[in-house]
């Protein structure tokens, strides 16, 4: 059942396939596959000439940008786009937070085109009801540059600029590859995964789960959960500990639920057990400095995939050919690098406690 | 003028100033942002519709003294049956099959309330997680499309005489939700179990059927909700609904209605949910930021409160 779960969430978009299986190289972008099967092009591949900003800033666009929800993520996101738009002279004229609610997403359609944007970027929450959702801004000729999702018939370069999207399956990838370098590439793992319906999350977990079962044969999941509530991980994580007391290692899906999970741990003393996750939080990134459970994190570079969103806009306006599908490239932040990481992935210092108890 | 209304009947009429003035406030505001416009004066109210028709119904809920806390999870699995049958069989068909599983779980909420006499907090709280984890299992999460076009244009996208049908819906669901709630035996007897039960028992209402009929409506108005949401997006969606619950609740209580039962308003509901439509397209368009946008929603909501529900005896 649940495999049936979660190899039906792996196509959901029906658009955007990952393949997986060439080894890690650091050159991310080799892995994953656009929705046509198109080569994926690094973010930082994305250049306009001074001839193409000065072209863009005549025209004295405006963007709205339509996110799905709000959180760290989004923030850098944002952060980079807002960046590139001013070095373009785009103005930023509205901003919505959908609460991954797919009617809402389509109400703040309606709502800010009522501003008449030239660019819209956003997430699609649905294949479905997005293709419903957008088609107001694709007929009003405005750009859209696409995070992640697809909305199902949509066309590259009629409908919409580009999609750009984090490395998911890399993220997902290195935090198994983490988790083996912390275990020695052997011993008992649970699993702990996003039990909805999805895009994002599912592509990372089950990145993690396929790069555990193929490239480490001693290391073996013992333990699946899933979650909808991240307030209620503790007390998943703590019936999995009752159930399977000897474990050696858990993914957890992202950080705010590993939080919980890092709370079942402390309460049971529990030293032992090592905490792979996804997205750079400060309670999870403090433990892992501290000598914890957190053995690593695995992240994005948000803040590059916001610029890249902006410039592919850039694009976009001055009707220069656009590559179909770009990709941000995936990190993994250990005590080593976690100050590094924090300005990689997010564009900002790591947080004072993260610092202060790495000296 | 305004303290002569507050004399009379404060919370009546003091909504619809309080609405007026937050329209002026963005009417001037947002002047060179297209709010005035009237694609996005109808955008407003067709994006409230879903919200409107379950305020319609959730003001016969409370004045009757009961509360449903399940209509969202009614939303998704309506439209998700309703999709699912329109896969395999005519539209018609599908619209009948989404209300009849409305009128199902009103039924059984209704029962639960009124016969075996259990608060109706707890049974819909319980109804509201049961339900939520049927639509998701319904599909396996999976998003259903909706490719009738004769659905999609009379529960979503149509027009007729230039006004979409979404508006037509929010008008009949007020329009008779009104005239039910102020001019039937019905309405009165609602009313009557609402403010006291056991005269209206004396007087003859049959207090366990008004209260299970209620809950009925409460369902099958959620139901047609997630119908007009389908219609809308043209597909159902585990999540439809999910978070709709407290829009409505506060959309009738701004309008006037007392969470305690016993009175209530059809149209100050309107005026409720149309208003957290207006704050939601307003702020965005202001160009606030998403925390920005909350802040504001926040404080204009809670001024509303003041000058509507300020209870005098307190």
């Amino acid at each position: 059942m649940l495999e049936r779960i979660i190899s039906k969430t792996a196509v959901f978009a029906g658009t955007i396939a990952f393949a997986a299986g060439l080894p890690l190289t650091g050159a991310s972008a080799q892995e994953t596959k656009g929705p046509g099967g198109e080569t994926a092009t690094p973010a930082n591949a994305l250049m306009l000439s001074d001839a193409e900003v000065a072209k863009i800033k005549e025209g004295k666009y405006s963007a709205a940008l339509l996110w799905h929800t709000s959180s760290d993520f989004v923030n850098a996101v944002t952060a980079g786009a807002s960046d590139e738009f001013s070095r373009l002279g785009v103005t930023i004229v509205a901003t919505t937070d959908a609460g991954f609610d797919a009617a809402k997403q389509k109400s703040d359609v309606e709502t800010v085109m009522a501003k008449k944007p030239s660019v819209i970027l956003a997430l699609p929450l649905d294949p479905v009801a997005s293709a419903e959702a957008f088609r107001p801004a694709v007929a009003a000729g405005t750009k859209l540059v696409l995070l992640s999702n697809v909305p199902k018939g949509y066309v590259q370069g009629k409908d919409y600029v580009a999609i750009v999207t984090d490395d998911l399956f890399q993220m997902g990838k290195q935090a198994a590859d983490a988790l083996a370098a912390a275990l020695g590439k052997k011993g008992k793992v649970a699993w702990i995964f996003h039990d909805a319906q999805y895009y994002v999350t599912n592509q990372r977990d089950n990145a993690f789960k396929t790069t555990i079962e193929k490239d480490y044969p001693d290391m073996k999941i013992v333990a699946t959960a899933g979650i909808t509530d991240p307030a209620r991980a503790q007390d998943i994580a703590q019936a999995l500990l009752t159930k399977t007391p000897d474990l050696d290692g858990i993914y957890v899906t992202w950080a705010e639920p590993a939080e919980g999970v890092l709370a079942a741990l402390r309460a049971a003393g529990n030293t032992k057990t090592k905490i792979v996750t996804l997205d750079l939080s400060e309670p999870v990134a403090l433990d892992m400095v501290k000598g914890g459970n957190v053995a690593a994190i695995t992240a994005d570079k948000a803040y590059e995939l916001g610029r890249a969103m902006a410039t592919a806009a850039g694009y976009g306006l001055i009707g220069k050919a656009a590559p179909a599908f770009v990709v941000a490239p995936a990190l993994t932040a250990t005590k080593a690098n976690v100050a590094q990481a924090w300005q990689d992935s997010l564009h900002r210092d790591a947080p004072k406690s993260v610092t202060a108890a790495l000296k | 003028m305004l303290s002569a209304l507050r004399a009379t009947e404060p919370a009546k009429y003091v909504i619809y100033v309080g609405f007026l003035a937050i329209f002026a406030l963005f009417a001037v505001a947002l002047r060179d942002s297209g709010f005035l416009t009237t694609a996005n004066l109808l955008n407003i109210i067709q994006q409230t519709t879903s919200v409107t028709v379950m305020a319609v119904a959730t003001v016969f809920v409370l004045t009757v003294g009961e509360i449903d806390l399940s209509i969202g999870s009614v939303v998704a699995i309506a439209a998700l049956v309703a999709a699912v049958t329109m896969r395999e069989f005519p539209w018609p068909l599908g619209v009948l099959a989404g209300l009849a599983a409305g009128v199902a779980i009103g039924f059984v909420n209704g029962a639960l309330v009124a016969y075996v006499r259990l608060p109706s907090f707890l049974v819909t709280l319980a109804t509201m997680g049961l339900l939520a984890g049927v639509a998701r299992s319904l599909t396996n999460l999976q998003s259903v499309p909706v490719e009738d076009d004769v659905f999609n244009a009379l529960f979503g996208s149509a027009a007729l005489l230039g006004i979409p049908s979404l508006v037509l819906w929010s008008v009949a669901a007020v329009g008779i939700g009104h005239f039910v709630f102020r001019e039937t035996r019905f309405g009165a007897h609602v009313h009557a179990t609402g403010d006291n039960a056991g005269a209206a028992r004396a007087g003859g209402v049959k207090v366990e059927r008004i209260r299970l009929a209620c809950l009925v409506v409460s369902s099958t108005c959620a139901a047609l909700a997630g119908l007009l949401y389908a219609g809308r997006l043209h597909g159902a969606r585990y999540t439809l609904g999910e978070t709709d619950l407290l829009t409505v609740i506060a959309a009738v209580i701004v309008g006037g209605t007392r969470l305690s039962g016993g009175a209530g308003s059809v149209p100050g509901a309107l005026i409720g949910s149309l208003l957290m439509g207006m704050l939601n397209n307003g702020l965005i368009l202001m160009g606030l930021s998403v925390s920005d946008q909350m802040i504001v929603r926040g404080f204009i909501i809670l001024a509303a409160v003041a000058l509507t529900l300020r209870d005098r005896t307190r």
